[in-house]
């Protein structure tokens, strides 16, 4: 008779051959079946959804003329990561990644693409520094990844409402927008939100933040990676931005997901927003009778003196390591870069190239390329292809850069950064100071200490500079 | 004496081999499940244990001991001991609403009335519906900007000028949000098990508690429920499993926010592990389920003995 023992110990070995054979089988019957011939590659349902209708059948034809059979995957902005996360983890997957924002948290797991980028910039002059800025590692000296659009922030205004209330051109400081509060509630009562920055815990309003805080002077880490967000200048944000939310925001911003500063804005329920112009395409689209009153400003300046806004978004493709379509992945990134104008374009100017030469008339000499790229930018914010009346509405864009940064701003992108950004502690911060769950000392020295240890981790792992001067 | 043992040995050989090739049969069948287990809810288990003391990253193979390090952060951390309060309060007021109401509705459709295959078709909808799809819905039904149920309420003037229920933006009407979705998500398999629950009770019995002089509440207090705990128990402690674990509807909703207030253990551990990339972070949270589903199985399986379900 066989005991309970036995027939465990028997079962068991069934499992353990069972789970062998499942874990190795792959390994040894299809390494290799397919090397080079094929690329996948995952990208992000563009905001603008015309862009995906230009890409993936260029990516496609790319592929034809080189014998590769590129397949295209798309999937919303907040999927990206946990995607990523998933295929190192299974060691499998795409070839090429997209990443919006910060890849730098899987640096080790992509391949080095400084020849890449050195041949890009020999081709057409040096990228724009907040792309350099996202995607290179300075403490590692690897680039992680390849940037080959970012996208500006500027402010959204309501002409009408702001001409009103004397401001015809609408905000230009973050003082402006607390005297201007009370004002629109004034001329536009049946406005639920005068100023619609979000406090939430999603994209916009982790740009958002990131903007009222280094306008005052603050920052998460310094130049050289330490952590200094306990800091008077975060408190002067931190108190500034409860005074806002108390003249001139309610509740709802504490709840927005990514399209509701869009939604709020189109409805014409609220006078200001940070955001692209995905929401005005999508107003374009739909032909919403905000489009007349629909204006943009650049990034506001703030008692600092500082203007600044976080770029949009940031494209970061990266090449798993894992990959075994390393050398298409590198040149299928060399021709998307080439692509920028059809790529701009096909963005409905969403998309800003990273590399401003890749931009330039044909023939144009290396060293004039950078020149002529910018010019071409220019040339369609200043008389807009899709229709904008009055037709340089979006010319502002033109002139974007000086105001754009990084995430990571003063320093470089980082994964604890990223790890900030993702687990929205200055968000977080930001709301309760501003709904007084919290004192804007409390939330300071909350954030400030889930950061520290957020640095110290990767610190750890070495991928993180400073630590010496922490706050 | 030889004779008979000469005789006995075939006969004993022929039931050994019959019992080998039972065993063989029943370790090839048990494996299937032997496999899911190890595969799916024990490595899983054991790596979440063991990440948990870890500074393991998502996108990392590298990682060091830290000891303690992660439960201790987790347990300072004003986030979690939110995300644990949620997590219990989230559990606990939806089941009691799910048993309230799934009984209001199992005695309702125990009775005839017109259209009640319609209304017992209504009534599974939400469970048949994806959670993804279901939610968006509610997702417009409770925006903070255009909440269809502040129109109606300000068109009945129960809301005045100026005044705005901000569902999603609020913390304690966020987890109102949540807790309502999550009913009309297990209100109808609460209410299908109830009804077998009731349908099982033989009608005879309620016709004695009547001839006694029992009144409609002590019929249903002092005959059918005790008649019914052991499916009422095998009920909630599925439920109370099934909506401890869950982070859909707080995923879908409201992402955690305002301020990371309405998360609860589930979430958060997908935040911090997945989305944020601290896996051993988001694996000490995810830990902190283990003790009460623990207990919970325990719970389950000797009621489940008792009620000859499983």
């Amino acid at each position: 008779m066989q005991t309970r023992r036995q027939f465990m110990v028997q079962g068991t070995k069934l499992v353990a051959i069972g789970a062998a054979a499942t874990a190795t089988g792959p390994t040894i019957f299809v390494r290799n079946a397919k090397a080079d011939t094929t690329l996948k590659i995952l990208q992000w349902s563009h905001f603008v959804p015309a862009y995906d209708k230009w890409f993936d059948p260029w990516a496609k034809e790319w592929g034809a003329k080189r014998g590769v059979n590129v397949t295209v995957d798309h999937v919303g902005f907040a999927d990206v990561v946990p995607r990523a996360t998933a295929e190192v983890a299974a060691q499998s997957g795409h070839d090429v990644h997209m990443f919006l924002g910060l890849a730098s948290a899987f640096e080790e797991h992509v391949i080095d693409l400084a020849d890449v980028v050195a041949n890009l910039e020999k081709k057409y002059g040096k990228q724009v520094e907040l792309a350099h800025r996202s995607t290179y590692n300075p403490f590692t000296k690897k680039q992680f990844a390849l940037s080959d659009m970012w996208v500006p922030d500027p402010g959204n205004y309501h002409k009408e409402i702001w001409s009103k209330i004397g401001m015809e051109n609408g905000p230009s400081t973050y003082d402006d927008l607390v005297k201007a509060a009370p004002e629109i509630k004034k001329v536009a009562p049946q406005m639920q939100i005068p100023i619609g920055i979000g406090l939430s815990q999603d994209i916009d309003s982790n740009m958002a933040v990131r903007n009222i805080l280094w306008c005052h002077g603050g920052s998460i880490q310094d130049k050289d990676g330490n952590v200094v967000l306990n800091s008077p200048e975060t408190l002067r944000a931190l108190e500034y931005t409860k005074k806002l939310f108390s003249v001139g925001m309610t509740q709802a911003v504490l709840s927005w997901n990514a399209a509701s500063n869009n939604q709020a804005f189109n409805a014409q329920e609220t006078a200001y927003i940070l955001n692209s112009i995905s929401a005005y395409r999508t107003a374009q689209d739909n032909k919403l009778p905000v489009i007349p009153n629909y204006f943009f400003t650049p990034a506001l300046k703030g008692p600092t003196g500082i203007q600044l806004a976080s770029e949009h978004v940031m494209s970061g493709y990266v090449v798993w390591k894992f990959s075994k379509s390393q050398e298409a992945a590198k040149e299928f990134l060399v021709a998307l870069v080439d692509a920028s104008r059809d790529s701009m374009l096909g963005s409905k100017l969403y998309n800003f190239p990273s590399f401003y030469g890749a931009a330039a008339e044909p023939n144009t000499p290396a060293n004039r390329k950078q020149e002529s790229g910018a010019a071409w930018i220019a040339a369609q914010c200043n008389k807009d292809p899709f229709g904008s009346t009055p037709p340089d509405k979006l010319g502002l864009l033109a002139k974007s850069l000086p105001w754009s940064t990084n995430l990571g701003y003063p320093g470089f992108a980082n994964p604890a950064e990223g790890e900030i950004f993702d687990t929205y502690v200055l968000t977080d911060m930001f709301a309760k100071a501003a709904t007084g769950a919290l004192s804007p000392k409390d939330a300071m020295a909350e954030a400030s200490t889930r950061a520290r240890q957020i640095f110290d981790k990767w610190r750890q792992k070495k991928m993180v500079p400073g630590g010496g001067k922490d706050k | 004496m030889n004779t008979t043992t000469v005789a006995a040995a075939p006969v004993l050989h022929a039931g050994q081999t019959i019992r080998r090739a039972d065993r063989r049969l029943g370790v090839i069948m048990l494996a299937p499940a032997l496999l899911y287990i190890t595969l799916l809810v024990a490595v899983p288990f054991l790596l979440a244990l063991f990440l948990s003391l870890t500074n393991s990253s998502a996108g990392s193979l590298q990682f060091s001991f830290v000891g303690l390090q992660n439960f201790q952060n987790v347990v300072a951390s004003p986030v979690f001991r939110r995300s644990l309060r949620n997590t219990f309060v989230f559990t606990f007021v939806s089941q009691l609403a799910v048993m309230v109401l799934g009984n209001i509705l199992a005695r309702a459709l125990m009775r005839p009335f017109f259209g009640k295959t319609v209304a017992r078709f209504v009534i599974l909808m939400p469970w048949a519906a994806p959670i993804s799809l279901a939610t968006l819905g509610w997702l417009w039904i409770f925006d903070s900007t255009f909440s269809v149920i502040n129109w109606l309420l300000k068109v009945v003037g129960w809301l005045g000028p100026g005044q705005w229920y901000y569902w999603l933006g609020d913390p304690t009407l966020g987890m109102v949000a949540i807790i309502t979705i999550h009913v009309w998500r297990m209100l109808p398999f609460s209410t299908v098990i109830l009804l077998a629950g009731l349908t099982a009770i033989p009608n005879e019995v309620r016709e004695a508690s009547a001839i006694d002089g029992a009144g409609t509440l002590a019929r249903i207090f002092q005959v059918e429920i005790p008649m019914m705990r052991p499916i009422l128990t095998v009920a909630v402690l599925f439920g109370v499993v099934f909506t401890f674990t869950d982070m859909s509807v707080v995923y879908l909703l409201t992402r955690g926010g305002p301020f990371n207030s309405t998360h609860v253990l589930a979430s958060l551990a997908f935040q911090d592990g997945v989305l944020g990339g601290d896996v051993g972070r988001g694996a000490a949270v995810a830990i902190f389920l283990v003790p009460v589903l623990l207990v919970l199985a325990i719970l389950m399986l000797r009621s489940s003995r008792r009620a000859e379900v499983v």
